[in-house]
């Protein structure tokens, strides 16, 4: 009943100056798009979308922008975490032609979701965007699989310079797609959201979570007031259509809207 | 069919069942969210007169018996509580208590005078929050004297009825019940979490919740629920909204049977998920269909104790 479980790091990569895969040699049973929540007892415990999953071990990859991460980067291979999980709804596993769309430090569930898809005997297209190069991660892990790969940033160090979204309409102008994937920052989403019309498509969302078992109430999404922690993190089509803070704003820690 | 709508304060309810402060009450949506899966009135996050961030994580840690929590009292504030309130008002048809935190009579005062204009039903004074010790001390509800002055102050301002949200955690709950009653209240809530208490990680030898302490709810606190319904049941003549550990429908008769009006489900909602509503209103009517009672009047309480 309880899935909390306190584990070793086992190794640690370091992505990007400010981006880091944690891995854990534990058998966690996630599903892609799942969630963990991790605390190292010194104050806060954070949810992270589940980047690889397999019977002998998991990752997570981890962007410092607060307090929290700042510390977490300053845990060892051999330092203990606690974790429980995994939460939330998982990301539907479609055969056909897929795209997926990722957006900086938001892309890495997308690859344990790749490595379904393709089992799955799924023809996988991937895009990949960010700022710059320096969140920009997993270009040389999609790179190894057999899938159509393409990576974009924002200010144009690797040549062009445009977004993730950008790359995605093209690959819609090209080809016919039977499933759309996205997870990245909202915005990406909710500029995305519009070229997805007629396509059927599932979206990893994030809001702030603390109780992740649905019962304080914080990561609930207007209208509908699902729980991100329990009826998402990934939420089909048919429910974004009805959302209305998509893109608009979400909850801070106190409840108050907050504007994006 | 058996009927579940059942009065309570005036207000027509669906069924009995109670969405508790804390859980869920955030959003509108949030209070629509568990409106739609049954609930039959709704409470609001306790609100304070600021905004709270509550306690660091982790907040929540699960055990065999429940789950401890210390969310701190998170929330708006009252201004940004109440326009979620008063959302969920104008799109739903459901009852609201408006859930209020304060540490003085004072306070108490002015958070009862926005929630008189606010569309709320019910007024519920949170005296027993056991998470914020550190910040506030012993909560009010360990003193009759206190609730007795708080529940008269507010009584005296508030247009709405006066629920006092009674604390667990004291050695003569009848006593501070009375003192509630006679300073106006018009109907008890309880009972809050019970402890606090603690878990603690064996790996890295530390509290798992970051608070260290947290108040216990889920089945393990059922039976101490029912005993101090019951034992309040037996002295006063108030209603009573019954929680602590309710899970099932048959949680939901002994609760009734205990002396409570109307009952409160909580961390069942993480246990069976926010349907637990419909749920444990099915099974309610599955155990009145089975003992033939027509309505909620019809299930009989116990045999008050006599003094």
């Amino acid at each position: 009943m309880d899935k909390r479980v306190t584990l070793k790091i086992a190794k640690i990569i370091k992505e990007t100056d400010t981006i880091k895969t944690f891995f854990f040699e534990h058998e966690l049973g996630a599903k892609p798009g799942q969630f963990i929540m991790l605390t190292d007892f010194e104050g806060g415990e954070k949810p992270f979308s589940i980047a690889d999953s397999n019977s002998q071990e998991f990752c997570i990859t981890v962007k410092k922008v607060g307090e929290f991460t700042a510390r977490l980067f300053t845990k060892k291979e051999g330092d203990y975490v606690s974790i429980r999980g995994p939460y939330g709804s998982s990301f539907f596993i479609s055969a056909g032609n897929v795209l997926l769309v990722g957006g900086g430090y938001g892309t890495p569930p997308l690859y344990f979701l790749t490595k379904k898809l393709l089992e799955n005997g799924a023809k996988v297209s991937v895009v990949n965007g960010a700022k710059t190069k320096d969140d920009l991660v997993f270009c040389d892990k999609f790179q190894k699989l057999e899938l159509e790969y393409k990576n974009i940033t924002q200010s144009g160090c690797l040549g062009r310079a445009g977004t993730s979204v950008d790359l995605a309409c093209e690959c819609l102008r090209r080809k016919k797609y039977d499933f759309i994937y996205a997870a990245g920052p909202e915005m990406m989403m909710k500029s995305l959201y519009p070229y997805l019309e007629n396509y059927q498509f599932e979206f990893l969302f994030e809001r702030y979570m603390k109780c992740a078992i649905g019962i304080c109430g914080n990561c609930t999404i207007d209208p509908l007031g699902i729980r991100l922690c329990v009826e998402g993190p990934v939420l089909p089509k048919k429910i974004v259509d009805k959302l209305t803070e998509f893109g608009k704003y979400h909850r801070d820690a106190t409840g108050k809207r907050v504007k994006f | 069919m058996p009927e579940l709508k059942v009065d309570f304060l005036g207000k027509e309810l669906n069924n009995p069942l109670v969405l508790p402060a804390g859980v869920m009450g955030m959003s509108y949506s949030g209070m629509e969210f568990s409106s739609k899966n049954g609930a039959g009135l709704i409470t609001s996050k306790s609100l304070t007169l600021q905004a709270r961030s509550g306690h660091k994580g982790p907040v929540v840690a699960e055990f065999e018996g429940g789950i401890l929590n210390c969310m701190g009292l998170c929330n708006p504030g009252i201004i940004n509580g109440l326009q979620e309130v008063d959302e969920f008002k104008k799109r739903s048809g459901n009852s609201v208590i408006v859930s209020v935190f304060a540490t003085n009579s004072a306070d108490f005062v002015i958070l009862t005078r926005y929630v008189n204009k606010s569309h709320a039903d019910f007024l519920e004074l949170n005296l027993s929050c056991p998470n914020v010790f550190d910040e506030f001390g012993i909560p009010l509800a360990a003193s009759g004297e206190e609730v007795y002055k708080i529940v008269k102050a507010v009584k005296k301002e508030s247009k709405l009825p006066v629920i006092a949200k009674l604390s667990p955690n004291v050695y003569d709950i009848v006593a501070i019940a009375k003192a509630a009653k006679t300073a106006g209240a018009d109907a008890l809530c309880l009972i809050n979490t019970v402890g606090p208490g603690m878990l603690i990680d064996t790996k890295m030898v530390k509290s798992v919740l970051f608070n260290k302490f947290g108040g216990l709810s889920g089945p393990c606190i059922k039976p101490i629920a029912l005993k101090l319904i019951y034992q309040i049941y037996s002295a006063i003549d108030i209603p009573i909204l019954g929680m602590g550990g309710v899970t099932t429908g048959e949680d939901a008769i002994q609760m009734l049977m205990a002396g409570a009006n109307i009952v409160g489900v909580g961390t069942a909602v993480y246990k069976r998920g926010i349907e637990v509503f419909d749920k444990i209103n099915i099974e309610i009517k599955e155990y009145m269909n089975q003992m033939g009672y027509a309505n909620l009047q019809q299930i009989p309480k116990l045999k008050k104790i006599e003094n």
